[in-house]
């Protein structure tokens, strides 16, 4: 089955004796073309959640499910492939790599697989342009206003044609505007390529844009059925 | 490749820096090594052209010329010996000469006076100039470095506390003794000169100092039990045995082994905090897929690229620097020295890379995440 299955993911941390529960028995589909979000406070597993769907981190207990591949039991050789061929990170802005430029910051996720050829390199320049970045192909990072680089971000995570996205916090340094033309071009890529894309995100005003809320407690999953603003400033309250 | 030229392209300033650095080193390196190797060639040229295998000392004189003194006659006996090809007699002294060529020039120059028979594979090749005559006994060849003092073919040399008088007739390239200049004469001109006190050739009318052999399958222990009071080494043990020559070698390759020593944690220092500062970024690469190999190949690369431009650039300025060293300095750069100094240095260097290779290989990716919980 194509997309992305958590099957009751646990994550503990043994700190001394004790133990730190950070995702309590976990369970979500994600299907090609679902945008779902994630939200919680800080502590409550989001990160750690994002790490094991992304193939950074091994779960404890449970299965996690990329594009029909079970990833628990591999190595961290293999984990690095499923990242390079499987996964795409969206990461908070200034992790573009300092000295390339925008189109080599796309190529040089092709170079990681092997060789550049001249079809990636088209599909970078078409992915560049669907993000409107065509006249900031040979700037380097510090030339692009924060929105340009995050959105050269966005491009690098769809250059592998993974079938999965994964975003983490991708308009933490944003204004609001630039926050909303971010997201809103993550989500029309997603559909549009139909990819299987989770976004953790404290912003709330970005859920419109996704299929499916999830929020985070304690390490539990929570799935809100109303994702509007109210609904979670209501659950927020109590 | 791709990533480690990016890079360099980037930050010009802080790699040409870094770059720098190695530049100094190589320099540094390959100045020592000329040094070094022009030290050993003064100290010992003329018995490193010998074109021998085996020196036979007096038993005792501990593998050097001037406390050894043999008798000529001894030649036959060890001629006879299995393996033995060729034996030539050698002898040397120190001494000084003075132009007396009428130019009114009284300035004395230190030389060593080496004795050899004319015609034997001991006597070196005229590069202007006659060979020498056994028939003209005032004859000498010069080494070409005396030029540079004024002196030339056709002039009468006065020994300095000695009566005998020479003439040179030729003169041969590269031949320096004991750091001085050589004056190739006949044996007999030598003992002239050599044993002028009476005694001091221990009675021998006939005496030398040493033979050199050609035959490069002598046994030396068997030579020394035929003949009685002598001893063989090889050519290499002879020249370590000149006065000086160990000495001076271990000084300047204790220099060379330190400086080297101290290259690689430089080195090794600096690829290292420049590849901490960039953790964050391998951590990126790493959750977008890259695998130790291919940062481990970017960081290597890099070091290579670096390192190699930088000793090309060093091995330009030691050329550079040769060109306008004073006269005086023994400077001999060999292209071979260069070549195992370089390669060297570029080991050195991509070997210290690995420290910071084996640091790449723990970051955790989850960094790229900012926040590990």
């Amino acid at each position: 089955m194509a997309g992305l299955q958590l099957e009751n993911v646990s994550k503990i941390y043994k700190e001394g004796d004790s133990q730190v529960i950070a995702l309590n028995n976990v369970s979500m589909t994600v299907e090609p073309g679902q945008f779902v979000a994630i939200i919680g406070p800080s502590g409550s597993g989001k990160s750690t959640f994002l790490s094991i769907a992304g193939a950074l981190l091994q779960a404890s207990k449970g299965k996690v499910i990329i594009d029909g591949v079970n990833i628990a039991n591999l190595s961290e050789k293999q984990l690095s492939q499923v990242r390079l061929n499987e996964i795409g990170f969206i990461l908070q802005t200034s992790n573009l790599i300092p000295y390339l430029t925008v189109l080599d910051q796309l190529l040089v996720v092709k170079k990681m697989a092997g060789a550049v050829r001249a079809a990636d390199k088209a599909f970078a320049k078409e992915l560049l342009m669907e993000l409107g970045l065509s006249s900031k192909l040979n700037k380097f990072p510090n030339e692009l206003s924060g929105g340009e680089r995050q959105r050269a971000a966005i491009a690098r995570a769809f250059m592998n044609n993974s079938k999965i996205i994964l975003a983490d916090e991708p308009t933490a340094s944003l204004d609001s505007n630039r926050a909303h033309e971010v997201v809103k071009l993550i989500s029309k890529e997603v559909k549009a390529r139909k990819k299987a894309a989770i976004m953790v995100t404290h912003d709330e005003r970005m859920l419109e844009y996704c299929d499916r809320v999830y929020l985070i407690e304690d390490g539990v999953l929570i799935p809100l059925e109303d994702h509007s603003l109210h609904a979670v400033k209501q659950l927020r309250g109590k | 490749m791709f990533l480690a030229l990016k890079e360099l392209k980037k930050g010009k300033l802080r790699f040409t820096m870094i770059g720098l650095i190695i530049v100094l080193i190589a320099w540094l390196v390959f100045i020592l090594s000329g040094l070094g190797n022009g030290l050993s060639t003064l100290s010992a040229a003329s018995i490193k052209n010998m074109d021998a295998d085996y020196v036979v000392y007096e038993k005792g004189s501990g593998s050097t010329f001037s406390k050894s003194l043999l008798s000529e006659s001894l030649i036959s006996d060890i001629e006879k010996q299995s393996n033995v090809e060729v034996v030539s007699p050698f002898g040397s002294a120190m001494g000084a000469i003075l132009n007396e060529d009428g130019s009114g020039n009284e300035d004395k120059t230190d030389i060593a006076i080496l004795g050899i028979n004319p015609g034997t594979f001991l006597e070196p090749k005229v590069i202007e100039g006659k060979q020498l005559d056994q028939g003209n006994q005032l004859g000498v060849l010069a080494n070409d470095g005396l030029k540079d003092q004024g002196y030339k073919i056709g002039d009468s040399l006065a020994l300095d506390g000695s009566m005998e008088k020479l003439k040179i007739i030729g003169f041969v390239e590269n031949e320096t003794y004991n750091h001085l200049p050589a004056l190739f004469t006949t044996m007999d001109k030598w003992r002239l000169y050599k044993f002028s006190a009476p005694g001091s050739n221990n009675g021998m009318e006939d005496a030398v100092n040493a033979f050199v052999l050609q035959g490069p399958n002598v046994n030396t222990e068997t030579l020394d039990k035929e003949i009685k009071g002598i001893e063989t080494v090889s050519k290499n043990k002879a020249i370590q045995g000149m006065p000086g020559y160990t000495a001076e070698n271990g000084t300047i390759m204790m220099m060379l082994v330190f400086l080297i020593v101290i290259s690689a944690f430089v080195i090794a220092v600096f690829f290292y905090v420049l590849t901490i500062q960039k953790t964050n970024q391998f951590g990126v690469m790493k959750a977008i897929g890259a695998s130790n190999s291919f940062i481990a190949n970017a960081i290597v690369s890099q070091v290579f690229l670096l390192s190699l431009i930088g000793i090309l650039v060093g091995i330009a300025l030691t050329y550079g620097t040769a060109l306008i060293l004073p006269e005086g300095m023994p400077f001999n750069l060999d292209v071979k020295l260069v070549v195992i100094y370089g390669v060297l240095l570029l080991l050195i260097s991509v070997l210290s890379s690995l420290i910071s290779v084996r640091k790449i290989t723990k970051i955790d990716p989850l960094t790229a995440l900012g926040r590990v919980e």
